[in-house]
């Protein structure tokens, strides 16, 4: 009996712990924000004031751990950069920036986390992130509550933005034009009108899965079979013995480096997928899918939506990277030129509204910032020229198509080709 | 008094017979279900032989990870009472000082040699994953679960949950996030082909290899004296005490071939599947406790056979059933509901011991 109830109790005591992490944060956000509207304009809730001396904290949620760690590292490394860029211009009127990075992990429970986290923090202006369209999702609801505004570098789902969510941007492009673009260049360019679809069950990959798989049958294709396999999966031989008897031609993959790695890898071990091609997504255009898949990526094709580079910007930036982490950019992952754009748009959206007041304080306004980043026009990014619409998409560039040769990408089709 | 005690009762006995028909009809539609799917949707989509055959071949290599993992859970189990849940990880540093050993190899050229050489080289890959396993499964023991042993059983239990997230997040802060990529040496990539059936030479070598680990080791328990006295610790430690059996030793000899077994099965999951990372041991972790608990805990023959026929099921299960692959785990998992509702001692009975708590 008393074991029992010392068991009961460590229960309860967790349970209560667990709901007092998730839950405290937004109720506790949620006055101070209906205050803040209600109030005389002297009140100063509805607004972010920074001290003389303090920083301008801008959130960060970058995919540290998950199926992704390098690229999140990559878009961490970026937007760190960004930083010391606009700190060593001088910051804004004497303050000066900083990133407070949380670990995303590419989920959508601990984006939530990672929200409250930020939700909580009066001194958050802005955020940059999530790099996973799930994690982003996890963010959305808590940021658009409380009225933090956030650019995301890397989530591609469509469903990111909308009209409904005023907080929400990105300088990254929607998957809707890379499950198109995917799509025409399996049927027209590869002459394909049979493949099999799989994706990872993320809402990125799935996303991405079934915005092609529409694409394929609008074109009058046939899409095989539309399986699921789990992150973090590793034996995918059941799965694709499964699509290998239907036949395809080619076998399309949304998801991340590891799994299409290994997806591929597997395929030649697949009666009826030995020679079939395989064809995966911005979420594989990176080392570690060229590492996972070894030898078996050659011949692959990998989409990625690419910024319009310019060259002397990018040269720049490549070269303080390299300086302050001993590695090329592009080692770690594809998205660290989003992730620069993203801090450099937030600190042009933050310097166009920020006012020092009589006792030297920096005032922001949350709302004015919010609709400030909607009203960028015309920023020049390391990905092109940069401008936000009524929805907060800020993407520039196009869907580049690559196919693997001789251990690496080489741009076959697409976006910055004739 | 007696007449409301008696219909009271009369009442719970038939609550009882009430649950176990309630219970034995739900396990009835299932099973009818379970039919009615493979006949209508399964066998009418009509896959040629050739792809049960590989998909059962699947299963087996699958079954073959499964079951050297299974082992050291059962092994455990029967000695102590206790469900060591840091076991996965044990197989994943297994997996992972593979990786390193590879790479230390390759970087002396082993690999590329005449293939005894390689042969070699690949054992001795595996003896050092093996090696590492054991190291952490002893320290597991005496530091995580000796002193807690004559605590409540409860009690050891949250001591290994807390070691398993112990070493993952350890092997994550050490070795990083990323995973590991096993590069397979020329020997043993690619496989064999017979008609439309494909048979990777890391599938056969671990299916070989686990086959021939278990024998070893029903071997050392049945027929020598460490196994006598393992066997005899099993059955009821103090008495074995008694009659001079070295009860520590023997317990952390069980420790030691259960980890061995694990460091084995993660080495060959690294050649099979590529890559190893921190929480690789999490999942086919679970997977053997399953199959372990399916065979019937604490029964070593149980543990084979459990671990065999999960992963047949596994492989062949969503296909024959007509859903997606990706509800293999809802399959495996639902398996083992449905074991612990129907036949708590598992298919193969508990054999091992008698003196269940």
């Amino acid at each position: 009996m008393p074991k029992k109830l010392r068991i009961a109790a460590l229960f309860a005591v967790t349970l209560l712990l667990l709901s007092a992490c998730v839950a405290a944060p937004p109720a506790a956000e949620t006055p101070s924000e209906e205050a803040s509207m209600e109030e005389a304009p002297a009140d100063m809730s509805g607004k972010v004031v920074i001290a003389s001396g303090g920083t301008i904290r801008i959130g960060g949620s970058f995919a540290l751990t998950g199926p992704i760690p390098d690229p999140g590292l990559n878009i961490r490394h970026g937007a760190e950069i960004a930083i010391d860029d606009l700190n060593g211009a001088g910051g804004l009127e004497g303050f000066m920036f900083e990133l407070v990075a949380e670990d995303g992990a590419c989920d959508g429970t601990q984006g939530t986390n990672v929200g409250n986290k930020f939700a909580a923090d009066e001194t958050i202006v802005a955020v940059t992130g999530g790099t996973c369209s799930g994690e982003t999702f996890g963010l959305v609801p808590i940021l658009q509550e409380a009225r933090i505004p956030f650019v995301s570098p890397s989530a591609t789902n469509p469903d990111i933005t909308s009209p409904d969510c005023d907080v929400c941007n990105r300088v990254a492009l929607s998957d809707a034009l890379q499950g198109a673009t995917d799509a025409d260049f399996v049927m027209s360019d590869l002459g394909f009108t049979k493949v099999a679809v799989v994706h990872d069950n993320s809402d990125y990959g799935k996303g991405l899965a079934e915005i092609f798989q529409s694409n394929v049958t609008d074109m009058g294709g046939e899409v095989s079979s539309f399986e699921g396999v789990q992150v973090g999966d590793t034996d995918f031989r059941a799965m694709l013995a499964r699509v290998g008897a239907d036949g395809p031609q080619a076998v399309f993959f949304g998801g991340y480096s590891t799994e299409a790695g290994l997806i591929a890898q597997q395929m030649t071990e697949t009666p009826g997928l030995e020679e079939t091609a395989f064809m995966s997504v911005d979420g594989a255009y990176t080392q570690q899918y060229l590492e996972a898949a070894g030898d078996a990526a050659e011949g692959t094709y990998v989409s990625f939506v690419a910024g319009a580079d310019s060259e002397e910007m990018n040269a720049d930036f490549d070269a303080k990277y390299v300086e302050k982490y001993g590695v090329s950019p592009d080692d770690l992952g594809p998205f660290h030129s989003q992730s620069y754009d993203s801090v450099k748009l937030i600190a042009a959206a933050i310097m166009a509204v920020a006012t020092v007041d009589d006792s030297g304080n920096l005032v922001i306004d949350r709302e004015e910032l919010i609709s400030a980043i909607r009203s960028v026009d015309a920023f020049e990014g390391l990905t092109g020229t940069i401008k936000c619409d009524s929805i907060g998409e800020c993407g520039a560039g196009g869907v580049q198509i690559f196919q693997v040769a001789e251990g690496a990408f080489d741009q076959v089709s697409g976006f910055g080709m004739e | 008094m007696a007449p409301s005690r008696l219909t009271a009762q009369a009442a719970g006995v038939n609550g009882k017979t009430a649950l176990r028909f309630l219970l034995r009809a739900f396990g009835a539609a299932i099973l009818v279900l379970v039919i009615w799917r493979v006949t209508t949707v399964g066998l009418a989509e009509g896959y040629p032989a050739s792809f049960w055959i590989s998909q059962a071949l699947n299963g087996l290599v699958l079954g073959g990870v499964y079951a050297l993992v299974a082992l050291g859970y059962t092994l455990v189990y029967g000695i102590l009472f206790m469900i060591n849940f840091a076991h996965g990880e044990v197989m994943m540093i297994g997996g992972i000082a593979g990786f390193f050993a590879l790479q230390f190899s390759q970087s002396r050229g082993w690999l590329e040699g005449p293939w005894p050489v390689v042969v070699v080289a690949l054992l001795l890959i595996m003896l050092f994953g093996m090696a590492a396993s054991v190291l952490i499964g002893i320290t597991l023991e005496r530091l995580a679960y000796r002193p807690l042993r004559q605590a409540p059983r409860l009690v050891p239990l949250i001591s290994a949950i807390g070691a398993s997230l112990f070493l993952q997040y350890s092997v994550l802060l050490i070795f990083g996030v990323s995973p590991h990529s096993y590069r397979k040496p020329a020997l043993i990539s690619g496989g064999m082909r017979m008609g439309d059936v494909f048979i990777p030479y890391t599938g056969a070598i671990i299916f070989i290899t686990s086959i021939l680990l278990m024998l070893a080791l029903y071997f050392i328990i049945q027929r020598t004296k460490l196994g006598r006295a393992m066997r005899a610790v099993a059955e009821d430690r103090a008495t074995a005490s008694l009659m001079g059996v070295d009860v520590n030793a023997v317990i952390v000899i069980t420790f030691m071939l259960g980890s061995a077994l694990a460091g084995a099965a993660g080495v060959m999951l690294g050649f099979h599947n590529t890559v190893v990372k921190f929480n690789s041991g999490f999942v086919p972790g679970l997977k053997a406790f399953t199959a372990a608990v399916l065979g019937g805990i604490g029964n070593i023959p149980g543990a084979m056979f459990g671990a065999l026929i999960l992963g047949l099921i596994e492989a062949i299960g969503p296909s024959a059933l007509g859903i997606p692959t990706e509800y293999k785990d809802v399959i495996a998992f639902t398996l083992l509901v449905l074991i612990l509702i129907f036949r708590p001692t598992g298919l193969f009975g508990e054999v091992l011991s008698e003196k269940k708590a």
